[in-house]
């Protein structure tokens, strides 16, 4: 770390250049020797271990994005999008005055504005009656208002109906061994002692 | 409404299972319930397996969205008369006659592959086509339907009616339909049976239904 002579510790008014990094080093504090730390404030931008960062993200209606959207939050849209939209485990929410060309996946997705694209949801679309969507749908559930305009298919899948039937216990034979002990309540079994 | 006009106009358009569930300004079409037999036999053929594909050309709505899909079937919607709305403005006859707007409502409805459907629901939205539209329409209809499928229509049946309601179709059960008004009236051809026939020639068969009031309802094999 630094150490600092004394002549150098004489307080100096910095000379900050217009356009200057927001990270370029602070002054150097008088009479003080720090060892472990330094004495500016760090900007950190990662979140505190233990916290959760919550919130939601926005395209305001003046923003174009051409290319691939990815969002670990909610995120509403309410200007031009052109590529895909993948917010899964998260509210998509496209405002009513965005213009939307694109693949959409959220686990919900509120409709307001105009899309064209292939929209799939994993628990419900919500389609407002000022929305115009032109494309395929896919959801568990679908609300649409009188008046909103739809052209496509809906697919409505079930989420019970994904879940695989129960399989039967496996019989093991005598001459394969087995590779790996259940790890729920394991039943010791030798080989020869299985037909 | 006075009581005298209002039974002119069940009479001209057909009486229902119900009166008319809200009273309406004057010449707005009124909202009405019917018993559809036709639809009642689409919905045994809509019972008769899972996992079909349906056309309705009503344009979406929960009511009907909800009915298909949960029977176990795959819904499409087309609004066949916003197209209308859209591309001949407020007269649908005359101004389908310019060829410009035919060649837009060809190029905008119906824009599915080849044999998508197994059944589709028109409703009674052919009524307010004429020639060549009209035939267009027909063939673009069949093209989209799977052999054997089934497409149900519904056609006024009132020769003396000038101008016909435009109206939504809601399903609300299995052989009860709600027709909701939208945009007023709209000037109609009359079909009789033979037309609707030859109209449909190239279907593998057409069965019509016997119903009390003024809508002509049939179901097209394709």
């Amino acid at each position: 770390m630094w150490s600092k002579r004394k002549e150098d510790e004489l307080p100096q008014r910095p000379e900050r250049a217009v356009g200057a990094p927001a990270h370029s080093p602070a002054p150097v504090e008088p009479l003080r020797r720090e060892t472990n730390t330094m004495s500016s404030p760090t900007r950190n931008f990662d979140p505190e271990p233990g916290s959760v960062r919550s919130g939601s993200a926005a395209l305001g209606k003046n923003v174009t994005v051409k290319g691939q959207i990815f969002a670990r939050e909610d995120l509403t849209i309410d200007g031009e999008v052109e590529g895909t939209v993948e917010c899964h485990e998260h509210r998509l929410t496209i405002g009513p005055n965005a213009r939307v060309q694109a693949g959409l996946k959220a686990r919900e997705i509120i409709i307001q504005g105009s899309i064209q694209g292939n929209v799939d949801a994993t628990d419900k679309i919500d389609i407002k009656k000022e929305a115009k969507l032109v494309g395929d749908i896919k959801t568990s559930r679908i609300v649409i208002e009188d008046g909103a305009y739809f052209k496509g298919s809906i697919d409505i899948s079930k989420p019970n109906a994904a879940k695989p039937a129960p399989q039967p216990a496996p019989s093991v034979s005598s001459s394969q061994p087995l590779s790996q002990p259940p790890l729920s309540t394991p039943t010791p079994v030798t080989a020869g002692s299985v037909k | 409404m006075p009581h005298s006009a209002s039974l002119l106009h069940l009479m001209r358009f057909g009486a229902t299972t119900g009166a008319p569930t809200k009273p309406s300004p004057k010449d707005a079409p009124p909202t009405l319930t019917r018993h559809s037999s036709g639809f009642d036999q689409f919905c045994g053929f809509l019972r008769s397996t899972e996992g079909l594909s349906i056309l309705d050309m009503s344009g979406a709505s929960q009511a009907n969205i909800t009915f298909i899909t949960s029977l176990g079937h795959r819904i499409s919607s087309d609004d066949i008369v916003g197209t209308m709305q859209q591309c001949f403005g407020a007269d649908f006859l005359d101004n389908q006659q310019a060829a410009s707007n035919a060649q837009r409502f060809i190029e905008q409805t119906l824009t599915f592959p080849d044999e998508s459907f197994d059944g589709a629901l028109v409703w009674d939205a052919l009524q307010f086509l004429v020639s060549p539209v009209l035939e267009d329409t027909v063939e673009q209809l069949l093209r989209v339907m799977r052999p054997g499928g089934m497409i149900l229509l519904f056609f006024n049946a009132d020769e003396k009616a000038t101008r016909t309601p435009v109206y939504n179709y809601r399903i609300q059960d299995q052989k009860t339909l709600l027709q909701t008004p939208r945009g007023g009236y709209q000037r109609s051809q009359h079909f009789n049976n033979r037309t609707l026939e030859r109209l449909f020639e190239r279907a593998a068969s057409v069965k019509f239904f016997l119903t009390r009031d003024h809508l002509r309802e049939m179901i097209v094999r394709r």
